[in-house]
């Protein structure tokens, strides 16, 4: 089960304390998510710049802020339960070496190759204790579902992951970080379907309207056959679906040893614009693996307190 | 100055399939001729053989090794997409003897080229930033887009007609207002898909345009590149030098026309709509492939292609589009007449 609903409801400690770490895009995603959290609150947005408008947003929204990155983070008098880094892939190392000896979870939403990989529809969304929760890439999200799923079942020699984000929301950390979001993301791949031939790549889209985020799966995989591969490529966004409901399928091929797989992500809900998959299913697994940590943490307290 | 991009660009005319024997042959008479710089590399730069894009012949290494090892006076150039290739790639190209890189990024993306044209400035290898699928954005924005990619350190800045869809005066006023925005030169690739590109690529130099890419027998993606053996005797005659030898040229050109195979690409149906619609050059191959079979109208797919907005990079959007005229009937019926009007807007 991915979602938290319906499950426990915070026990008498209420919501769990939680951090921002970076006010771009996807930070700003995660705030108004904390925001409609039963289990997590708002407890600061941490960015760089004081007049940058995520900064300013997360203010509006009711939320402590501060300009002072980290060190705002480091200074709070009792430690988060849970800093999201929403930074870049350069300064995540850091803040995980300055963050380890406070016990706090660490989810990353960079591109940088630290912590336990979490892909929700294949690992599930415990976290560690404490220490770091890497969620790979908005790319290696939507396409390692269907890549370890073809693997379990077909013989696959290499796999390729093309993905396509909407330059609107594609923000600066993204734009930098591109060398990081291709290694780590490939790097995944392999990890999680034991194929070591296996390429990234990401194209970021100037198209207006913005196009839709987008992520293509290539395998060279001998002797697969079309209807399975549309039957395993199904079951997969089903279970995908259950924490991103606009992830579908929209193209599906195989022939002569050559399966494609495209899957396009819309954002739920009436925050995000539309063609924003990018942020949703990235945002959306990193907000539940912290409501996982603080579901653990009432139960676990409810037994200490029983 | 002329800037051959034969072996890079031209590898999209046959499927990034250039062996060792061809890109030799060819480097070796572009050296000959006086050409000052070649350019080499899969269609889509470093890194980018794959199989959304097309797996070329050999690896980045041999191309580069091949090259470098044919070329006595001529400097070589390579060609990175951000999101494609990585630094990694562009070091191991600098350690080949690289001595010009090119980073292309979409027409308002400039922003993606900082980390890399960075990265190059730190290693003193020279740089330069173009903007691809220049006709989706407009003369203030690209000027605005060049400044910054010479703001990151860029040695020259410029566009690229990916589709093949601007006429001269589109060309002129985007150059014009990128050479008033920074201090370096300019650069200018054209396609021929409307049959334009040397006059493009003409009106681009009168423009103040300092480099301007061709191509033997205008190999390269969709409808061909800017005819290298055409763009210089036409710059000679019209006053700017290019130091290029026109025998030596015209004998560059008859290697290519010899040596890759198939034949030359021109503007034929798929190209003349590809140009119209603005969708870049570097499907065509791809929309052929998958449409031919499909019974579909390769014409309505370039349309649709066009309406979405399509980039280098996203050939996976092909297979999308060839089910869905393929499925709604609309096979081979021509049922693009509205975008077909706004094609050329």
């Amino acid at each position: 089960m991915l979602s938290t609903s319906g499950e426990h409801v915070p026990g008498a400690g209420g919501p769990v304390r939680v951090a921002v770490l970076g006010t771009g895009v996807i930070g700003q995603d995660l705030v108004s998510r904390i925001g409609r959290s039963p289990w997590l609150r708002c407890g600061l947005v941490a960015g760089r710049d004081p007049d940058s408008p995520g900064l300013r947003r997360a203010a509006e929204r009711g939320c402590p802020t501060s300009a002072d990155g980290i060190r705002a983070v480091l200074a709070s008098e009792e430690p988060f339960a849970v800093v999201f880094d929403a930074t870049s892939a350069l300064s995540h190392a850091e803040h995980a070496r300055l963050l380890a000896p406070l016990g706090t979870l660490l989810v990353d939403l960079t591109p940088s190759r630290l912590g336990r990989t979490v892909v929700p529809a294949v690992t599930g969304v415990t976290p560690p204790d404490s220490g770091s929760v890497s969620l790979i890439s908005c790319g290696g999200q939507a396409a390692i579902p269907v890549v370890h799923a073809l693997a379990r079942r077909f013989d696959v020699r290499y796999v390729e992951v093309v993905s396509t984000v909407a330059s609107v929301v594609a923000g600066r950390a993204t734009r930098l970080n591109l060398d990081e979001y291709v290694a780590t993301t490939a790097e995944a791949v392999t990890a999680f379907s034991g194929v070591s031939d296996a390429k990234a790549i990401l194209n970021i889209s100037p198209a207006v309207p913005p196009a839709v985020f987008r992520t293509a799966v290539h395998a060279v995989a001998p002797g697969a056959d079309p209807d399975e591969v549309r039957a395993v490529a199904g079951e997969t966004a089903e279970r995908v679906r259950a924490f991103a409901p606009g992830y579908r399928v929209v193209a599906c091929t195989a022939s002569d040893g050559r399966v494609v797989v495209c899957v396009e992500v819309t954002a739920a809900g009436d925050v995000l614009p539309a063609y924003a998959g990018n942020l949703d299913i990235i945002d959306a697994a990193a907000v539940l693996v912290a409501e996982r940590h603080a579901a653990r943490a009432a139960a676990g307290a409810e037994v200490v307190s029983a | 100055m002329v800037h051959d991009a034969t072996l890079r660009d031209g590898q999209h005319a046959v499927a990034h399939r250039l062996g060792v024997a061809e890109l030799r042959g060819y480097a070796e008479a572009a050296d000959a001729a006086g050409v000052p710089v070649v350019e080499v590399g899969h269609g889509l730069g470093l890194g980018a053989s794959s199989l959304q894009a097309g797996r070329a012949a050999v690896s980045d290494d041999v191309m580069l090794s091949t090259v470098r090892e044919a070329l006595r006076h001529s400097r070589m150039a390579v060609f990175l997409l951000p999101g494609w290739g990585t630094s990694a790639d562009l070091d191991r190209a600098v350690a080949h003897g690289a001595d010009v890189v090119r980073i292309g990024v979409h027409c308002t993306e400039a922003t993606l080229a900082e980390r890399h044209i960075g990265h190059l400035r730190e290693r003193g290898t020279e740089a330069y930033g173009v903007l691809m699928m220049s006709h989706m954005a407009s003369p203030g924005r690209l000027a605005e887009e060049a400044a910054l990619l010479a703001e990151y350190g860029a040695s020259g800045v410029g566009i690229m007609d990916s589709a093949g869809h601007l006429l001269p005066d589109d060309v002129a006023e985007r150059i014009g207002a990128i050479a008033g925005a920074v201090d370096v030169p300019v650069v200018f690739h054209g396609h021929d898909n409307l049959g334009c590109a040397v006059a493009n690529s003409l009106a681009a130099a009168r423009a103040g345009a300092g480099v301007v890419d061709a191509c033997a027998r205008g190999f390269g993606a969709g409808a061909g590149n800017t005819r290298l053996e055409v763009l210089v005797p036409v710059l000679e005659r019209t006053g700017f030098a290019t130091g290029v030898d026109l025998y030596g040229v015209l004998d560059a050109a008859e290697f290519a026309g010899r040596a890759f195979v198939p034949a030359p690409p021109f503007p034929d149906s798929a190209g003349i709509v590809g140009g119209l619609a603005g969708v870049v050059a570097a499907f065509r191959q791809h929309v052929l492939r998958h449409a031919l079979p499909a019974g579909v109208d390769p014409r309505d797919v370039f349309f649709e292609l066009g309406r979405r907005q399509a980039v280098a990079g996203q050939e996976d959007l092909i297979v999308d589009v060839v089910a869905e005229l393929s499925s709604s009937g609309r096979a081979r019926t021509g049922a693009h007449a509205d975008e077909r009007k706004e094609g050329t807007a």
